[in-house]
């Protein structure tokens, strides 16, 4: 006996050789596959850079949208002399005031503005753009004693009236005198509710709008000097001023962080549409997998010629990984350039609509990050077919097989699949900005994906057991339905995912829009009426009783405040969850009551006695007491209206927002604030649904009587957060078109697997009398029952995953959008059945005779 | 004396179920080193698959393989597939060549599977061998039935193997160059002292056998020396 064949392992350069002299044949054939990869590769780098373009513009720019170096605002007081002194011991200082209120038209209409009062030095970064072209000077100057003002030109039509006009704000009249095209800092301010009106610092005074208790905030930008204003100069600043004026009530923001709340939105939502762009990876994957599977039985032959060779099922494996891996490279190389363009497309199509400073680079971090996705992808959706290539017979080469056997591939590929799925599930989740969010994303869509396999597979079984149909058209569908190297795995799967997010997304919208402005009529109020002084309380319900019979009004005091402490630990450093964190960034409302407010019950500890004269207590609200993690007995300290109080933690109330009635995270005991000087916050809500007319009536005749009392129409702020939410919504649609895009070149790329046997079949039928009319029904049958059924998973899957995003993460109720959720499913059915037909077109025209002789 | 080849009541089934077919039945033969076989017989009769079981491509039910002193059946399928690359050389009538790789390519691809540095070397010497040293580079497209089948032959020959197989090596050529072809591989099987087995349905060539196996339903019909042959 010989000596056992010594074991020679061909090392990586061979395999990468070989690798590389099959791609010689070029790329046919996996052009699906590249698009499949490129377009999830370029959805989430696209996402991802145009986020950090984003923020980066934010970055670069937070001088401009600050106004400053730093600014410190709070609300009720402006800046006591000494706190004044402390500032300009740091800088140049400049003021701004902001708050709402109603202008009065001389026609008699009336309308919320908010007002940007600013001192002689505004803008001391970037310029304010007037129309006519002018300086803030020349504008707001007083010119024979009636102060100018300019406005967002969305008041003029609101008012109408046009350029010129003096209309009333508070005690006085201000002149138009110019439209306000653009201001440097408009991002820091906020979400607005009305136009902007801006006017100067001594025009404000004059109003008489800037009563004690009023709602208006006092914004203070202070300027470095030069060499003085690096990150650093900026921490020392924000060290100084909090040893300097302890307890002042002061919010602090600096040039790096001058629109936290907008950079966390943008987070939140730039992780959402990564989610729906790894969805559109997960779609592409199936048709990665279809082409890595035709690529195997496409090389059978020279993968049997290197068996026949010597080379182990294992080398045959690597070689085929190898060239599947040099492909995905090139796909996800194409995808990194597409999304690597996208900051650049987007800042060169939409600058001019954009409110923000975008500023597009290369992203090494997401190139890194979408690379490792598309690889991942690559891998997770090729191990499982490639696995095959281990096994192809030699005797391939020999003899024609009769059928053959898609068995499973070996365990150790399978368990190689596994981990790939696991790694990209991993990847998904460690890198998202709620990983609570993306580990349910992530779980939903491998559930969706392994229903949908299981339908497909329920399909094929059922269409199989089916009796024989009578007309030749049904039978040729059902076949096609379930025989080997049928549709339906691929275009159940394909489609399934796209069209259940896009039942999801359509439902979550109906039902975010349906919240918006469903129940308003009955429980919603029609009006907020914000900063009524004490003394004209009941002049002004009076009023309400006359302009309103019938209608409920409810009044509260109302004070803006902030958190500065939480028992001892300093509100910055208070570890909240997520859910939480918001109340203790900036101001909050609070109130102050003898009774358990209206929509809200007590869920923990007891309410206190309407005479209650002890230490001051406060009820919290329950769901945001835990997210801070206090309880009863717990205290916090907040600064209101220039006082610093200690409250303790009474009792935890759950509140329904949803309501829209008057509520507060913290309402204190009566005696925490007594003897100051607060305003009252009233709700108006009328019997019956008022008519538009009858409500600027009302608006304008407040504004005319007691013109310090800013009027809310709850209609008009509702319609300013459905602007957001309808614009929020045509971005997530746009992404999910990605997802049924990639869905489509799946559907494209199975099609065209199947065109031989498709071609084979027209050509049998035709020779035996078939007319392409019969051939045509036979499709749409075949397609339309496919489509069909995946409209109809996508339906209940889409149903269930928007009930649980609504009613669990969102905390509202779920109302069923049939127009909604058939609209997206039966565009789907369309979908499919129009996309298998133009796929099989061409099947339709084929000349017997020329197929006949080549069979 | 080792036989180069020994088959010995080796059963071998195709298919599943109902579909099974029993390809070989009790086939028993013996190969002397440096001896050259034929197979012959009707279609269906067992003739490539007794090839291929020889080869280590396909596995008997039953029975015992010895091929250069190694029992094939004791092997798995990756120690079969390292033991052919460097023992047996395999021509097929369809050439199989891949198409992506030139004449060079094709030829070295065995030798750089079992991790040789001079692959491309001795590749090309081989290919000078079969005639073809002008064509180096040149695809399986741009090459003639008859140089695809000399390519064929190199990269059968390049790794030195102690047994030739052959499936009609001149099955897809017309007959000059089935003549042609035919001939250098019996002169390179006498070069090498290699030894060769092959199907043919050609007389004039399993008459260039030292010996002829006839099968017919997957048995041994007769086994004749090249005297007593007929085909």
């Amino acid at each position: 006996m010989l000596a056992p064949v010594p074991v020679v392992r061909p090392g990586f350069p061979v395999i990468l050789k070989l690798a590389l002299r099959n791609l010689r044949g070029g790329l046919a054939g996996f052009r699906i596959f590249l698009a499949c990869i490129a377009l999830g590769v370029a959805a989430i780098v696209g996402v991802g850079s145009l986020a950090l373009a984003l923020q980066d513009g934010l970055g670069t720019q937070g001088r401009l949208i600050l106004g400053g170096d730093v600014s410190m605002s709070r609300i009720h007081r402006p800046a006591e002399p000494n706190e004044l002194a402390f500032m300009q011991s740091q800088g140049r200082v400049t003021g701004v005031a902001t708050m709402r209120a109603m202008a009065l038209a001389p026609n008699g209409r009336a309308g919320l503005v908010e007002i940007k009062a600013v001192d002689a030095a505004y803008p001391t970064v970037g310029a304010v753009v007037f129309d006519p072209p002018g300086t803030p000077a020349e504008m707001l100057a007083a010119r024979e004693g009636i102060h100018g003002a300019a406005v967002d030109p969305a008041l003029f039509a609101r008012l109408g009236v046009p350029l010129g006009t003096r209309i009333k704000l508070g005690d006085i009249e201000v002149e138009l005198r110019a439209g306000l095209r653009s201001e440097p800092d408009k991002l820091a301010g906020g979400v607005t509710f009305g136009p902007r009106l801006m006017l100067s610092q001594d025009a404000l005074a004059a109003t008489g709008l800037l009563k004690p208790g009023t709602i208006v905030r006092w914004t203070y930008r202070i300027i470095l000097p030069e060499g003085a204003a690096s990150e650093a100069d900026l921490l020392r600043f924000e060290q100084a001023a909090q040893a300097a004026l302890p307890d002042s009530g002061f919010g602090i923001r600096s040039r790096t962080n001058a629109a936290p709340a907008f950079v966390r939105n943008l987070e939140r939502f730039t992780q959402f549409l990564v989610i729906v762009g790894l969805t559109a990876l997960v779609v592409g994957g199936v048709g990665v997998a279809n082409a890595v599977s035709a690529y195997v039985d496409r090389r059978r032959k020279t993968l049997a010629v290197y068996k026949s060779l010597g080379a182990t099922g294992g080398r045959v494996f690597a070689v085929a990984l190898t060239e599947v891996g040099l492909i995905g490279l090139i796909g996800t190389a194409i995808g990194l350039a597409l999304g690597s363009a996208l900051p650049w497309l987007v800042g060169w199509l939409a600058a001019p609509l954009l409110p923000l400073p975008i500023e597009p680079h290369i992203r090494p971090g997401q190139l890194a990050l979408g690379a490792l996705y598309g690889l991942m992808a690559v891998l997770a959706f090729s191990l499982w077919p490639l696995g095959r290539a281990h096994d192809v017979p030699v005797s391939a080469l020999f003899r024609d097989e009769v059928a053959r056997t898609h068995r499973l591939p070996r365990p150790v590929y399978i368990v190689a699949t596994v981990l790939a799925v696991l790694g990209l599930a991993a990847t998904a989740v460690l890198f998202s900005y709620d990983r609570r969010i993306a580990i349910s994303a992530v779980a939903g869509t491998a559930a969706v994906f392994l229903l949908l396999r299981l339908v497909a597979w329920a399909v094929a079984a059922v269409a199989r057991r089916l009796p024989r149909a009578g007309r030749t058209e049904l039978r040729l569908a059902v076949a096609n339905i379930h025989r080997p190297g049928a549709l339906t795995p691929s275009l159940i799967l394909s489609l399934g995912l796209g069209v259940t997010l896009l039942v999801t997304i359509a439902l979550i919208d109906a039902n975010i829009r349906n919240q918006l402005s469903r129940s308003l009529p009955d429980r919603a109020p029609t009006f907020f009426f914000v900063d009524i002084p004490a003394a004209d309380i009941a002049a002004f319900e009076s009023f309400l009783g006359e302009v309103a019979p019938g209608a409920r009004v409810e009044r509260t005091p109302l004070m803006r405040g902030r958190i500065l402490r939480v028992n001892e630990t300093r509100a910055e450093d208070v570890q909240a969850a997520e859910r939480a964190a918001w109340v203790l960034e900036g101001d909050r409302g609070i109130t102050l009551s003898a009774t358990v407010p209206e929509g809200s019950r007590l869920v923990q500890g007891e309410w206190w006695p309407a005479d209650y004269k002890g230490p001051p207590l406060v009820s919290f609200d329950a769901e945001i007491a835990a997210g801070l993690g206090i309880g009863i007995g717990d205290t916090v300290t907040v600064n209101v209206l220039g006082r610093s109080l200690t409250a303790r933690i009474a009792n935890l109330r759950r509140v329904e927002w949803q309501s829209l009635g008057i509520n507060f995270v913290m309402v204190f005991s009566p005696n925490t604030f007594a003897g100051a000087p607060f305003t009252s916050l009233a709700s108006l809500t009328m019997p019956h649904a008022g008519s538009t007319e009858s409500e600027a009536k009302i608006l304008a005749e407040s504004a005319r009587r007691f013109p310090s009392i800013t009027a809310v129409r709850v209609k008009d702020a509702l319609d300013a957060v459905n602007d957001v939410v309808g614009k929020l919504a045509v971005a997530i649609r746009g992404a999910s078109g990605i997802t049924i895009l990639a869905g489509v070149l799946v559907l494209a790329g199975a099609l065209g697997a199947g065109h031989r046997a498709r071609i084979y079949d027209a050509v049998i039928l035709k020779a035996l009398g078939a007319t392409r009319g019969r051939l045509v029904l036979a499709y749409v049958l075949e397609y339309g029952l496919l489509g069909l059924v995946t409209a109809g998973f996508a339906l209940v899957a889409g149903f269930v995953t928007a009930r649980v995003v609504v009613t669990q993460l969102m905390k509202m109720d779920f109302v069923w959008f049939a127009p909604a959720a058939f609209a997206a499913a039966g565009g789907a059915v369309a979908v499919t059945v129009l996309l298998g037909l133009i796929g099989t077109w061409r099947v339709l025209g084929q000349k017997p005779a020329r197929h006949l002789r080549s069979m | 004396m080792v036989k180069a080849i020994e088959l010995e009541n080796v059963d071998l089934s195709l298919g599943r179920g109902a579909s099974r077919v029993h390809i070989l039945q009790g086939v028993s033969l013996a190969v002397a080193h440096g001896e050259a076989v034929g197979l012959v017989g009707p279609s269906g009769s067992g003739k490539s698959t007794l090839l291929m079981a020889m080869a280590g491509l396909e596995r008997a039910d039953s029975g015992r393989i010895m091929v250069d002193g190694q029992d094939l059946t004791k092997l798995d399928e990756d120690e079969l597939a390292r033991f052919r690359g460097r023992r047996i050389g395999i021509v097929f009538q369809s050439f199989h060549l891949i198409p992506t790789m030139t004449a060079l390519e094709n030829v070295a691809v065995p030798l750089e599977l079992s991790g040789a540095r001079d692959a491309f070397e001795r590749a090309r010497a081989e290919l000078d061998a079969v005639g073809l040293g002008g064509r180096l580079d040149h695809y399986p497209a741009e090459l003639s039935g008859g140089e695809q089948q000399r390519v064929a032959l190199a990269r059968a020959l390049v790794a030195d193997p102690a047994i030739l197989v052959a499936d009609e090596p001149t099955g897809n050529l017309d007959e000059a160059t089935g003549r042609q072809i035919v001939d250098l591989l019996f002169d390179l099987k006498r070069d090498r002292g290699a030894t060769l087995v092959l199907v043919t349905h050609d007389p004039s060539l399993a008459a260039k056998c030292d010996r002829t196996i006839r099968l017919r339903s997957g048995r041994i019909e007769s086994d004749r020396p090249l005297a007593a042959a007929t085909v």
